[in-house]
């Protein structure tokens, strides 16, 4: 009997090696799928600080898929507006507040607000 | 015609300067602006400029115009709650002074040359005098407002006002454009 248990609980503690080692390889193989994801990235996000009444940079080389930024770290309230009528325009950006945007094509913007305020996405 | 736009011209030059002209012949009697003193001008000619734009949004139709006051209301008032609280973060009370007399005192003389004028003369006074009026306020914050004040996060903060100023005056001369065919 007593053998009977010695056999079981071997056993018992060779299955849950087993299992343990099969779950950190397991992770392990996780990790290293993620690092190759990383690595490679398809498209980048590029930040614009408006900033002293500016947008900076002011120009800005991006490609297709790219996705763009807009943070309002000034005193007063911005927006994004493309120069081109019916494309693209954030919402009001309060101080503090972001809008982002993916890149569809090279494009010229200013803010509705500030009409002096220019600033240029260019296709690389 | 020549004669009428020459003389709206040095009625707005002469209410504008004569805020300003006293204002710097009042800063040579005295010493340097106290943080104080300075606070109370900052918050002062910001009230001033929001004054103006709630005189053309009664007084004007024009969309241009419109749009430029409703910017400069939102845009002072921003200052004035960034500098308020500012103010009272430090435990400075701004205290009036000459220098806010004197912009009191051309402010009213400008606020009747702008009320006694209607549609277009209105339009091209009022743009005629924000030019004006932002290039005068650059000129103090720069060389007097700047230079005078002792806690940094107050001269930082006239420091950051300067580029909405700058543009203030570049939006204006763009819109005056329309104004001086």
């Amino acid at each position: 009997m007593k053998n009977l248990l010695k056999v079981f609980r071997n056993s018992m503690f060779f299955l849950c090696m087993l299992f343990l080692f099969n779950g950190c390889s397991t992770n392990e193989n996780n990790k290293n799928k993620t690092e190759v994801v990383t690595e490679k990235p398809l498209h980048a996000v590029d930040t614009v600080y408006i900033k002293q009444m500016q947008f900076n940079p002011a120009v800005l080389n991006v490609k297709i898929g790219d996705t763009i930024l807009w943070i309002n770290n000034d005193l007063v309230t911005h927006d994004v507006t493309s120069d081109k009528p019916n494309s693209f325009y954030s919402d009001t950006l309060h101080v503090g507040q972001s809008w982002k945007m993916p890149v569809k094509d090279s494009a010229g913007y200013h803010c509705s607000i500030h009409p002096t305020m220019l600033g240029k996405l260019v296709l690389k | 015609m020549k004669i009428f736009k020459f003389l709206t011209k040095t009625a707005i030059c002469f209410a504008v300067s004569t805020g300003f002209l006293s204002l710097s012949a009042d800063a040579q009697k005295t010493t340097k602006l106290t943080d104080p003193e300075i606070a109370s001008v900052a918050v002062t000619a910001n009230q001033i400029d929001i004054g103006y734009a709630k005189i053309a949004e009664k007084k004007s139709k024009n969309a241009d115009i419109l749009k430029f006051a409703e910017t400069m209301a939102k845009d002072h008032q921003s200052v004035i709650d960034q500098a308020v609280a500012l103010v009272t973060k430090l435990g400075v009370t701004p205290k009036t002074n000459a220098t806010t007399k004197s912009f009191l005192a051309g402010a009213a003389k400008t606020k009747a040359m702008l009320n006694s004028k209607k549609g277009n003369a209105f339009n091209k006074a009022y743009i005629d005098n924000e030019v004006a009026y932002h290039k005068a306020a650059i000129n103090e914050v720069e060389n007097v407002l700047i230079p005078d004040a002792t806690n940094g996060e107050l001269k930082s903060l006239l420091q950051s006002a300067l580029p909405l100023f700058k543009e203030h005056l570049a939006h204006a001369e763009m819109v005056q454009k329309e104004f001086s065919k």
